[in-house]
């Protein structure tokens, strides 16, 4: 018998239901072009762009939970049923988990041996929160986290479009610590609350008028020249040695003046107009198929509009808890996490296997309509000028090791494709658990190539000058 | 294997320089240092071991600012004496320095030749200053070179001295730091908080501040304002005043009325259940399950460790059961107030007992809103009569939303030491803004009450009585939304409610002209407001109301300069008194914003004669906002963020744990506002035979009959072991690496922090300690930094640092004393570069006593001078330091006289000139 709550909580959602509109998008999972980055935009002055459509570089980051089917080689299953491919280079054959992107094979590259190395040793559950980050998330205790991928990308080139960044997940908001719902964490490391229903984003993107959002009057040009006059007043009365300050001050809000300036560009510019074709907005993530095309295809939209440049999309959270672990229905599965305890019975890693081929077919049907549309004002398609990386934190049970990742897209930008790249080396740990010590907590012979390399090299390509990302400073060659 | 140990050992000193201006030791001015050792045996002799009241006397005897005729005599001169250096002095350095540090080599890149003799009008006089203090301490030229003869050595002291004097003199109050700076983001928020009445965090958002090599965040040079800043600063300041300000009508309460009665008789309906079970158990023979009923009765009698219900008509107990998912152990809110009705009256039946360190979970759900206050009222009493300390009743806040995602923290409520008596239970109440909580599940508001992950939050009852008796609760009501008025009182400060008779602008111009005044630190003057009201006059019309309008006009008030810039001297206009000052003074005294009185004081002329501004000073030390004077510049002067981040090897210090590390760092703090507030003097730092502790600190130190967290003072019970800041855990257990002691981490620390003598930084390529070498491996880490020090490129440096830090070796990585290291005595005997003899701790204290107090004094006048103004002191403020010192020193050394001086100086008054 326990405590018999009462008149228990009115529905959360509709609470979430009430909230206005502006202060649901105020919240932030669409950031407006207003960013606060400009250390980081400082250290990749725009001009390291140029201007105009052709330059356009976009990039998207999709994460999924429970890690990959990594059934051992004197396994039957390893064959169809591995999630990585076999042989390294560009004579790999997939297995049925990635069949699905057969047709991409030129479009992409598939990765293993690399992770982030400060939570190696962390149990798979809590590291989605580091995946676009390298943060030391840690295991338990106090958290702080660092600033993710596409934040650093958004600071370079989000005030060029009506918003900075896009970020979405199927669980929605910021999740908790080593819980998180969003794979966006701003300059400070604060997790950037991701939007979750189809509806709202479509509306946000393309319906609500969007241009006053989190304005404030305070920052407007007569509140800012009001700024300029105190500062000037009294910068007059100092003495010169102590007018510095003031200076730097006048210099602030004239840079500021600019950037509110651009924001507010947006305003004039009317909203681009968007077919709903079969998008079902009002999916849910019960109905899984059809919410992961809404969500895929809202991001696909956003790009073509130029709403935003980046976008990232996390599939699920980790530790088979919340409404996304309820995605594997669309293939048969009650329960998604529970595939990747399952894998001793029979038919294990095929059960697996089959949810992963499926979120590889979304993810690739995203891919293959960028691949479609031709760039808007430039060459070549949209693909080529879009950046896509796809994976997760995890591999073999919960071992934060290894991450499955494909980089797809972006040949514009450079990017080479149509291999396997294995820094694993081949000796990738796998097998079914069978109880006892977990794969994270065993020791590692082997360490990975820290993942921050890679993604340096993505930040380049992305015409990001940056020096160094979680910790690495050395790009990873031959991306 | 080769281990850089020495890279380790040295890495933390690539952040110093050189050039600091040092102190000639007192009663040795013009005088080679080793006569120090000499005079020091003598006096050995004469006072006691540990007479440390005596040892204060006889250094104060050797002070040169107390010794008339010590110091140099005035003099009229104004224009460097260049004859002097080209005839006489050169050619003693030629010959006694030049062949180190001239045109061939010019070891530690120092070259005598090429310094610009004219200290007057040139450039190099803080290498001038090294030379003195190289020379008149004896450490220059090295024992291995030609020496310098007293006479020549007495011959350049005397020159240069005179030479300092009289451009220290010439140069005063020129410097060409400036003061003027942005605020740092913790007086930003102090100044807001003060500002809005509100103790929310207001910072959170800002971007950290770099900190200065000399420890200092408050210096001009580094808070510099860059667009970055600006803007947040600008959303800042508005989600500040929207914090502070409501809309709509006041929000219904939300009230949770629980009762133990209740909770208990669902713990005790647990207890039936299994009863039930196992007498049901039809697989069991009925002996067994006999004496499975009999061994469930057995453990309940038992009185369990942790929380749990107790029938207090019949004995029974029941441990209290929860877990987290499911959120099943939530209690439901109802509308309105908690109804006192519901409280039990006696005779009480069911309580919950919480002994000591022990807690009570109340889960009250996903329902608490964002905002607003949290009142939480627990009708309890202490578990037995008299019996022993009483419980102390503490608050926290947590959630877990899924088994690897949780909180837990104390709320920043003050305890309640719980003296009703059993039977007489009394109401101990806390309240606490939900804006100053801080992670909230992030869940609660996505996902649904019983799945997870779980959005439910709860409080939790702590008995935070190390060993005192225990608590019983016998209800608890929780209100969410507990305004106590509406608007709340700091809206209505903000945005007073506007007379029907008056138009919308005069009210405008009435908050407006109020706000500026508090905000800016003086009235605005008439253009300022004008200019403002007509920013409200273009701003209104696009606004959805008069209180949008005004709260986006009174954001730019907190965005302008004249509140964002700190430290600036202005001529005041007739008649306007001396606005300036008192805003620096609540700048370096309150960390904030002045307040109605100063600012009234000021405005009135009231700051200009000392003895009103010392009084002025005066109050304000005694205002609760001078505690973050005392935060403040003892974290920034001491370095206590070493000890944030100190990562303490649990296995090798298994009983450190995070309320101790709390603790360390409470009593330095601790020490020096108790100082300040008794105007004790400085040398207590040195020793003292009192600390101040908490009951933490007080088990860490052996020490008896502390209780509670805060922190009091406590004798110190041999002086030998504790007593003044150089035994103080937390400063010592920072200055290790988290294993063991760290004598050259501990040396460097005393140098720079205490004596603002700091060594020079290391040399680019240190020679790395061979570790595989067995003879190496085998020696003590004193040992090792012994051989270390032999290696001649590493000699000079070390000779300054290594002696210092080895008298700290009786105390651990945790500042723990030991008469044993790894099964070896301790060894803390070293000697100074100049033959001194350091006889461990007690020595060490002894000869900074005997020798060195006024190079303490100095040093201390120099960090508070320093945090004073904001800005990095110069030989241009050499000599007000000077004088500074000498007033302190004068006046028997009291530390709120010494920040009583530094306030009402010419260097804090007039930072631009008279």
């Amino acid at each position: 018998m326990t405590p018999a709550p009462k008149g228990l909580p009115v529905n959360p959602m509709q609470q979430i239901a009430s909230l206005d509109r502006r202060r649901f998008l105020r919240g932030s999972a669409l950031a407006l072009a207003l960013p606060w980055f400009e250390s980081v935009a400082a250290a990749a002055p725009l001009g390291g762009l140029r201007p105009g459509a052709a330059a356009r570089r976009r990039f998207a980051a999709v994460y999924f939970p429970d890690g990959v089917p990594m059934p051992l080689a004197a396994d039957p299953a390893f064959e169809e049923w591995s999630w990585f491919p076999h042989k390294e280079g560009d004579t790999y054959r997939l297995t049925r988990c990635l069949e699905p992107l057969a047709g991409l094979r030129e479009e992409m590259t598939i990765f293993s041996g690399l992770s982030h190395p400060a939570v190696r040793a962390v149990h798979g559950h809590s590291n989605a929160d580091q995946f676009l980050t390298g943060g030391q998330t840690g295991a338990t205790g106090a958290y702080s986290n660092s600033i993710s991928l596409d934040q650093v990308f958004a600071a370079a080139v989000g005030d060029q479009t009506r918003y900075s960044s896009l970020v979405l997940s199927t669980d929605g908001g910021t999740g908790t610590p080593r819980g998180a719902h969003t794979l966006s964490f701003d300059q400070g490391g604060r997790a950037i609350p991701a939007a979750h229903r189809p509806q709202k984003i479509f509306e946000a993107l393309f319906v609500a008028p969007s241009g006053g959002q989190g304005r404030s009057l305070s920052t407007s040009a007569s509140a800012l020249d009001d700024l300029l006059e105190d500062a000037r007043s009294l910068r007059r009365s100092l003495p010169p040695g102590d007018q510095a300050a003031l200076d730097e001050y006048l210099d602030s809000v004239r840079a500021t003046e600019l950037k509110i300036e651009k924001a507010e560009r947006w305003r004039s510019v009317p909203l681009p107009e968007v077919e709903r074709g079969s998008m079902k907005l009002e999916a849910t993530p019960e109905d899984s198929r059809s919410y992961l095309q809404a969500m895929f295809d809202l991001m696909y939209l956003a790009f073509r509009t130029d709403s935003t440049r980046t976008a990232t999309y996390q599939i699920g959270r980790e530790n088979g808890i919340g409404i996304s672990d309820h995605l594997a229905k669309a293939v048969g599965f009650p329960l998604s996490h529970q595939l990747s305890h399952e894998t001793k019975n029979p038919d294990g890693w095929k059960n697996f296997g089959i949810y992963c081929a499926y979120l590889a077919e979304e993810f690739g049907r995203f891919a293959e309509k960028l691949r479609s549309t031709p760039e808007p004002g430039g060459e070549g398609t949209m693909l080529d000028h879009t950046m896509l990386l796809f994976g997760s934190a995890s591999s073999a049970f919960h071992l934060s090791r290894n991450y499955p990742l494909i980089l797809a897209g972006g040949k514009a930008m450079g990017l080479r494709h149509g291999r396997y790249v294995d820094h694993a080396g081949g000796e990738m740990f796998g097998g079914a658990w069978t109880g006892g010590r977990e794969p994270w907590q065993q020791e590692f012979e082997r360490e990975d190539r820290p993942l921050g390399e890679l993604y340096l090299a993505m930040l380049h390509r992305l015409g990001v000058p940056a020096e160094s990302f979680a910790g690495c400073d050395s790009p990873l060659a031959g991306v | 294997m080769v281990l850089s140990v020495v890279d380790l050992l040295l890495s933390g000193l690539l952040a110093l320089a050189a050039s600091d201006p040092t102190f000639i030791p007192e009663g040795e001015a013009g005088t080679a240092g080793e006569e120090e050792g000499a005079a020091a045996k003598e006096d050995r002799q004469a006072v006691p071991a540990h007479d440390f009241a005596a040892l204060k006397r006889l250094g104060a005897e050797r002070s040169r600012f107390l010794t008339p005729g010590a110091s140099m005599p005035p003099t009229e001169q104004r224009e460097p004496d260049l004859e002097g250096f080209q005839g006489e002095i050169y050619p003693i350095l030629e010959a006694s320095c030049l062949s180190c540090h001239g045109p061939e080599r010019s070891r530690g890149g120092v070259r005598i030749d090429e310094l610009d003799p004219d200290l007057v009008h040139g450039e190099d006089v803080d290498w001038w200053l090294d030379v003195q203090a190289v020379l008149s301490n004896g450490e220059m030229p090295p024992p291995e070179e030609e020496g310098l003869s007293g006479e020549d050595r007495g011959r350049v002291m005397e020159w240069l001295s005179r030479e300092i004097q009289v451009a220290g003199s010439v140069r005063k109050g020129s410097s060409s730091h400036s003061s003027v700076r942005r605020m740092t983001r913790y007086e930003y928020e102090y100044a807001l908080q003060d500002l809005l009445g509100l103790p929310f965090p207001f910072a959170d958002d800002l971007p950290p501040d770099p900190v200065s090599r000399d420890g200092f965040q408050n210096s001009s040079e580094l808070l510099t304002l860059t667009p970055v800043q600006l803007q947040a600063y600008l959303r800042a300041g508005r989600k500040a005043l929207l914090a502070a300000t409501v809309r709509g009508e006041q929000p219904t309460p939300l009230s949770w009325s629980i009762s133990m009665e209740m909770a208990a008789g669902f713990e005790f309906g647990r207890q039936q259940d299994r009863l039930a079970q196992a007498r049901g158990n039809k697989e069991q023979e009925p002996e067994k399950r006999e004496e499975a009923v009999a061994r469930l009765r057995e453990q309940w009698a038992r009185r369990p460790g942790g929380a749990h219900y107790e029938s207090l008509r019949t004995g029974a107990m029941a441990r209290q059961t929860w877990h987290y998912n499911a959120a099943s152990f939530a209690w439901s809110p109802e509308e309105g107030l908690p109804d006192p009705g519901r409280r039990p009256a006696p005779p009480h039946d069911h309580v919950a007992v919480i002994p000591h360190r022990q807690g009570l979970i109340v889960e009250v759900g996903n329902q608490i809103p964002a905002r607003g206050p949290l009142r939480v009222s627990v009708l309890a009493s202490r578990a037995r009569l008299r019996t022993g300390p009483a419980p102390v009743l503490e608050l926290a806040f947590g959630w877990q939303a899924s088994n690897d995602s949780r909180s837990l923290l104390s709320l920043p409520t003050p305890e309640h030491v719980v003296e009703a008596e059993p039977g007489q239970p009394r109401l101990y109440e806390f309240e606490v803004d939900m804006e100053r909580i801080y992670p909230r599940n992030g869940v609660r508001t996505t996902a649904k009450m019983g799945e997870l992950p779980n959005p439910s939050e709860y409080l939790k009852l702590l008995n935070a009585s190390r060993d005192g008796d225990a608590l019983r609760v016998h209800h608890v009501e929780v209100t969410a939304n507990a305004y106590r008025s509406w608007p709340p009182e700091a809206h209505r400060l903000l945005l007073p409610e506007r007379p029907r008779e008056r138009s919308e602008r005069d009210h405008a111009r009435g908050i407006l002209a109020d706000f500026m005044t508090r905000a800016w630190r003086r009235p605005p003057a008439g253009a300022e407001l004008e200019r403002k009201l007509r920013l409200f006059d273009s701003l209104r019309p696009e606004a959805q109301d008069l209180q949008e309008a005004l709260v986006e006009v009174l954001a730019t008030v907190l965005a302008s300069p004249n509140f964002l810039l700190v430290g600036m001297e202005r001529q005041p206009e007739a008649g306007a008194g001396s606005p300036d000052l008192a805003a620096r003074l609540a700048l370096f005294l309150w960390s904030s914003a002045p307040d109605a009185e100063l600012v009234a004081r000021a405005a009135a002329g009231e700051l200009e004669s000392d003895e009103a501004l010392a009084a002025e000073v005066e109050r304000m030390l005694a205002d609760p906002r001078a505690e973050r004077f005392a935060l403040h510049f003892t974290r920034q002067w001491l370095n206590l963020s070493l000890l944030d981040y100190l990562q303490v090897d649990r296995h090798a210090h298994p009983r450190f744990d995070e309320d101790l590390r709390e603790a360390m760092l409470g009593e330095p703090v601790a020490f020096f506002a108790e100082l300040l507030e008794q105007d004790l003097s400085v040398l207590e730092l040195l020793h003292a035979d009192f600390t101040m502790a908490n009951e933490r600190l007080a088990e860490h130190y052996g020490l008896g009959g502390v209780e509670g967290t805060h922190f009091r003072r406590v004798p110190i019970e041999d002086p030998a072991l504790r007593g003044g800041l150089l035994t103080q855990a937390g400063l010592l257990a920072m200055n290790s690496d988290g294993r063991d002691s760290h004598p050259l981490k501990r040396g460097v620390w005393l140098l720079e922090r205490l004596l603002d003598d700091p060594p020079p930084p290391p040399p680019p390529a240190v020679p790395e300690i061979d570790l595989a070498d067995p003879e190496i491996a085998k020696l003590t880490l004193k040992e090792r930094i012994e051989d270390h020090r032999d290696d001649p490129a590493c000699m000079s440096c070390h000779a300054k640092i290594d002696p210092w830090g080895i008298a700290f070796e009786a105390y651990d990585a945790t500042g723990q004393w030991r008469s044993e290291v790894e099964g070896r005595p301790v060894d803390a005997t070293s000697v100074l570069f100049n033959g001194q003899e350091l006889d461990g701790m007690v020595g060490l204290k002894r000869f900074l006593l005997e020798h060195r107090q006024d190079q303490f004094v100095r040093a201390l006048v120099t960090k508070l001078a320093t945090y004073a103004l904001g800005r990095e002191l110069s030989f241009e403020d050499r000599s007000a330091v000077d004088e500074l010192t000498a007033e302190v020193r004068r006046r028997g050394d009291g530390l709120a006289t010494m920040v009583s001086l530094i306030a009402t100086s010419e260097l804090f008054r007039y930072p631009r000139g008279l």
